[in-house]
């Protein structure tokens, strides 16, 4: 490349570099400095160096740990049960073809509809003494009353039932994109296999599956670290209760730096919070993705 | 005489122009406003007058409960607001006080005079008055009048109980009349009718315990005016074991009250599944409209089976907890002057807000206007509530949502599950305060 080739190819770059310098470095920066700082929301010109004192203080609180662990125990939770529903309906469109059509775009409608308002939703469904879920349950004879499961008041179980929404909001984002995965899979190499006496289990085993991979690996990426960031559907519903049965890291972060103003504590659980998502990413790109990059460059 | 004649036109014309001249002293400015959306039909309503009437011209906008604090505060960080009249919840004025203009010269001796004691207490901030209330409300009772009317109903009662049946005045008239009306309305072996509710879910879960709390004799709530722990004294025992106990050892409540904040609440007591519910005093007049936003007249009959009453009396007298909201002015504004003519229209023209949906004024003499009047039923309660001897405000202190969201609703949720005992989690209250740096 010329050296005229590679100033025009900087040039080019330069408006994308100077937006991810302007609305994602400087952020950042801001972010990990001021969790280097005792400072207010409200003062933040009054600002005293601590050092690490507010790392420290994350790490040792039990609060922070507790939400922490219910945020991975969210995070799984709708990964797995999106996965493993979007997947199922991904392999049913694909066998179904052409005749899936009305039935990809109905499942699609979720998709559409705003976090806050899926929680909202939801929220009124599940309330036990006049939502219709357990109006249902108890008309079918599931429940002896409807008052007998308490979805979002009960701190065994709202953790759970505050994933509902979200599992019925991406569930067809994930079935999408793997959808389109599935689609991109050349056939002779099914019609190969079959003609070669592999039955559906083999097909998809050492078919399917591997070269679904690197999709895989985006949606696992994707999709986990969304729910990880879960926020106002979670919000609507519960507010993170009862007793922080429900609350994860993305309210513990809004309401130290929102509604208590510890600009430096919040900051220093959310530079935290990224330095976790961005391990796991890591572990899940290596993990899922480059086995295969690796046995291709082999 | 042509010439004096000339001269006594000139006068008039002059002595007419005179009120004028004092309201366009100065260019007309564009003020903005923050406003939550509640409050927003009064302040449009006086908005309008106010443009009319000074020829400067009123900016609203419009924001959900949650941003006011948001947006304001974050122009409060970047040292700068483009607001030049900001209204406010009670609990943001310690985290606006040091940012917010003083408005001492509004307060005269006839507005402190018009003003409820518990708001007037509020809008002071270190010996300064840094905000004027603009609408203020309580939670008072609410009952079916439909039930409470009813012959059958009241000769049942007169047997069971000794006395007539009639709104509720004091804790047990309040536990008598739940415990009756809570039954099998229809004999299929389950409770459908209950005779109140309990609020275990925020909104609702962090405040309405504490009413029974002041009407039981506490000076205040959680932490007394100098900022010390009264989070387990008798009165807050006897408060909250009074709360729990509708819930856990009487039953008179819809079950799994975690779930129930005042929005639930509400709803269960207009759809007719309770008799009795503590909710706030505007609901009366805005069932009788679609909605805030849209404000369309609905008529009466949505609230023709509801009865208002003043919220019940402990042994120290009636008390709530008022939810008032203030007009504050930024240090920032660069209106000043104009944006204090503003706030204090916005004090004279304050019966406006009685019309609106919302229904909710902060002046006595404004809600007198209307109290007694068709469709106004509530009015009377809710400023007998407001005046009451032990409607007092929640503490002001800076981290006060901290405490709330981190002590108070916790323990409140921990009471309601029936699995721990009010003085315990009054004791745990305490602990976690002490945590905070509370003595």
């Amino acid at each position: 490349m010329s050296r005229a080739e590679r100033n025009f190819t900087l040039l080019l770059m330069a408006p994308a570099a100077l937006f991810l310098l302007v609305f994602v470095a400087y952020p950042l920066l801001t972010l990990l400095r001021d969790s280097l700082y005792d400072v207010a929301l409200m003062t933040p010109h009054q600002r005293v160096f601590i050092g690490l004192e507010n790392f420290q203080r994350a790490l040792t609180s039990s609060r922070v740990i507790d939400t922490a662990e219910r945020t991975l125990r969210y995070t799984l939770i709708a990964l797995t049960v999106e996965f493993t529903l979007g997947f199922l309906m991904a392999l049913l469109f694909n066998h179904l073809g052409r005749r899936s059509e009305l039935m990809r775009t109905l499942f699609l409608f979720p998709l559409m509809i705003p976090p806050i308002v899926a929680g909202l939703l939801w929220r009124f469904l599940l309330i036990d003494n006049f939502g219709i879920v357990n109006h249902i349950l108890h008309f079918l004879g599931l429940l002896s009353a409807p008052s007998d499961i308490a979805w979002l008041g009960d701190r065994d179980i709202a953790l759970y039932s505050v994933t509902l929404p979200d599992i019925w909001l991406t569930t067809s984002f994930v079935t999408l994109v793997l959808y389109t995965g599935l689609q991109n899979i050349p056939r002779e190499l099914n019609e190969a296999a079959r003609i070669d006496g592999a039955s559906a289990l083999q097909l998809f085993r050492h078919i399917t599956l591997p070269l679904l991979r690197p999709v895989i690996a985006v949606v696992v990426i994707i999709r986990g670290i969304d729910a990880a960031r879960a926020f106002d559907i979670i919000w609507v519903q519960t507010e993170g209760g009862p007793r922080f049965a429900s609350e994860v890291l993305s309210m513990h972060i809004y309401r130290n730096m929102i509604r208590y103003g510890d600009v430096g504590f919040a900051s220093a659980i959310a530079t935290l919070f990224l330095l976790a998502l961005l391990v796991l990413s890591l572990l899940a790109f290596f993990s899922i993705w480059r086995p295969v990059q690796g046995r291709r460059d082999s | 005489m042509k010439r004096s004649m000339f001269l006594a036109v000139l006068l008039v014309v002059l002595l007419g122009l005179l009120p004028l001249q004092g309201v366009i002293a100065q260019d007309p400015v564009t003020l903005t406003v923050l406003v939550e959306i509640g409050g927003l039909s009064l302040q449009k309503a006086a908005a309008q007058l106010f443009e009319e009437q000074t020829g400067h011209t009123v900016e609203i906008v419009e924001v959900p409960y949650a941003s006011v604090l948001e947006s304001l505060s974050a122009e409060m960080a970047v040292g700068g607001s483009s607001y030049d009249v900001a209204t406010i919840d009670v609990i943001w004025i310690p985290a606006f006080a040091d940012f917010a203009e003083s408005l001492d010269d509004l307060f005269t001796d006839e507005v402190k005079a018009d003003l409820v004691p518990a708001l007037l207490a509020d809008s002071l901030w270190n010996g300064r008055h840094i905000g004027m209330p603009t609408w203020a409300n309580a939670e008072v009772i609410y009952y079916r009048k439909d039930l409470w009317e009813d012959p059958d109903e009241q000769a049942a009662f007169q047997a069971e109980y000794g006395y007539e049946l009639a709104p509720p005045t004091n804790w047990q008239e309040f536990t008598d009349m739940a415990t009756f009306f809570t039954r099998d309305t229809d004999g299929d072996g389950s409770i459908d009718l209950y005779g109140t509710d309990v609020k275990g879910a925020p909104p609702g879960a962090d405040v309405e315990w504490m009413v029974h709390v002041l009407q039981a004799g506490s000076p205040g709530v959680v932490l007394d005016a100098d900022g010390h722990i009264i989070v387990d004294n008798d009165a807050h025992l006897a408060g909250l074991e009074y709360y729990v106990s509708h819930h856990c050892e009487l039953g008179l409540t819809p079950p799994n009250p975690l779930e129930i904040g005042w929005g639930e609440g509400e709803n269960l007591f207009f759809q007719g599944a309770t008799a009795m519910t503590r909710f706030w005093g505007h609901a009366y007049r805005l069932q009788q409209f679609d909605g805030l936003a849209s404000g369309n007249y609905l008529g009466p009959e949505a609230v023709s089976h509801v009865g208002v009453a003043p919220m019940i009396a402990g042994e120290a007298g009636i008390g709530s907890i008022p939810g008032p909201w203030f007009n504050i002015i930024p240090q920032t504004s660069e209106n000043k002057e104009v944006a204090k003519e503003f706030v204090q229209f916005l004090y004279e023209q304050n019966a406006l807000g009685v019309e609106t949906p919302l229904g909710l004024s902060a002046r006595n003499s404004a809600f007198e206007q209307f109290a007694g009047q068709e469709n106004y039923e509530n009015i009377t309660a809710l400023v007998t509530t407001l005046n009451g001897s032990q409607t007092i405000g929640r503490p002001l202190v800076a981290n006060w949502q901290q405490v709330s969201d981190e002590v108070v609703v916790p323990m409140v949720q921990d009471a309601l599950s029936c699995e721990v005992s009010p003085a315990d989690a009054l004791a745990w209250a305490r602990e976690e305060l002490e945590a905070m740096g509370f003595e």
